[in-house]
């Protein structure tokens, strides 16, 4: 990778990707994972236009809960910069972000519980 | 759950881990069972390169991108379920830190033509104490090698699950994904930490 090739197109435009989230990459104290999913709050629908374009097209394309990595993906913009952005959306009440249960990692209790029920999830597909 | 709207039920993720090599089918396999076309993500990354000119600052930064394909499936209970493909690149591997974590575990794809491209995918998962399940993608029914062969060529203990699929299929996607948390919950239950 030569230090000389254009910086990537981002949704049809050409920006630095964290142009939009004012040069910040990191989303304050909890990371957000991937696949976590962010639903716009009742008011985050009603302040819709008083955000910037990119935070505006997050609360709308989360009316109903979407994965921060299919947020992505739809908007064509790099995952951190959405991971900053919804952290912020969510900070200022217009977003809930719900992480993959805890449980996942540390193994702990209701673990088990947790996976029987996504083996009978994939089961009944 | 503070919404009277059904579509506010909160939802839970989770996601299961699909790696291999390149080209070994893993965004065939997830396509085959999501119910959305597989979507492709990109990530930004910051590489420091070798100083190779003088007149650069030698820990010169770099950002590149690194894609992913993904699936989704809306299972019953209210989870929600990403399948995510690992980037195929070696360079990449980082990257599979933040697509194990929280993970329930992973599918580790493997073309017996190209066995030695799965290799990266075993280790980390093995160091990672990732529960993972070797599914051999059989390509058009054609098993080329057992599954002792595999296990011999892979080096995988013998509680890890090995198992035969065609990752066009759908009931084969589906019936790995089922050995995956099985392997999971054995693991978990039986207090074995390995695999």
């Amino acid at each position: 990778m030569s230090i000389w090739d254009p910086q990537p197109r981002i949704g049809g435009r050409i920006v630095r990707p964290y142009t939009m989230t004012g040069g910040r990459t990191s989303q304050g104290e909890a990371p957000i994972a991937l696949e976590a999913l962010v639903a716009a709050t009742a008011e985050g629908m009603r302040r819709r236009d008083s955000f910037r374009w990119e935070s505006a097209e997050i609360i709308h394309r989360s009316r109903t809960a979407t994965a921060v990595i299919e947020l992505a993906a739809l908007m064509e913009v790099p995952i951190g910069v959405v991971k900053v952005l919804a952290a912020d959306l969510r900070d200022s009440g217009a977003v809930t972000v719900t992480d993959p249960p805890e449980v996942l990692t540390t193994e702990g209790d209701g673990y088990t519980e947790l996976l029987r029920k996504v083996l009978d999830g994939i089961e009944a597909l | 759950m503070e919404s009277k709207h059904s579509e506010m039920t909160r939802l839970t993720p989770v996601k299961i881990v699909i790696a291999g090599g390149f080209g070994v089918g893993k965004t065939t396999f997830v396509g085959a069972i999501s119910e959305i076309e597989p979507l492709r993500s990109e990530a930004i990354i910051t590489e420091v390169s070798d100083g190779v000119d003088e007149l650069w600052d030698s820990s010169q930064k770099i950002t590149t991108t690194v894609a992913m394909d993904f699936g989704r499936i809306s299972l019953k209970h209210d989870l929600v379920l990403y399948l995510f493909g690992t980037p195929g690149q070696d360079r990449f591997h980082f990257m599979w830190n933040e697509l194990a974590r929280g993970a329930i575990g992973a599918v580790v794809l493997v073309d017996t033509r190209h066995i030695e491209a799965c290799f990266a995918a075993v280790d980390f998962f093995e160091r990672k104490g990732t529960p993972f399940v070797v599914a051999v993608n059989t390509f058009h029914g054609r098993r080329l090698h057992g599954s002792e062969q595999v296990r011999q060529a892979l080096q995988v203990a013998p509680q890890v699950p090995i198992i035969y699929c065609d990752a066009r299929v759908r009931v084969d996607v589906q019936r790995v994904l089922a050995a995956v948390v099985e392997h999971a919950l054995h693991r978990a239950t039986s207090n074995l930490k390995v695999g």
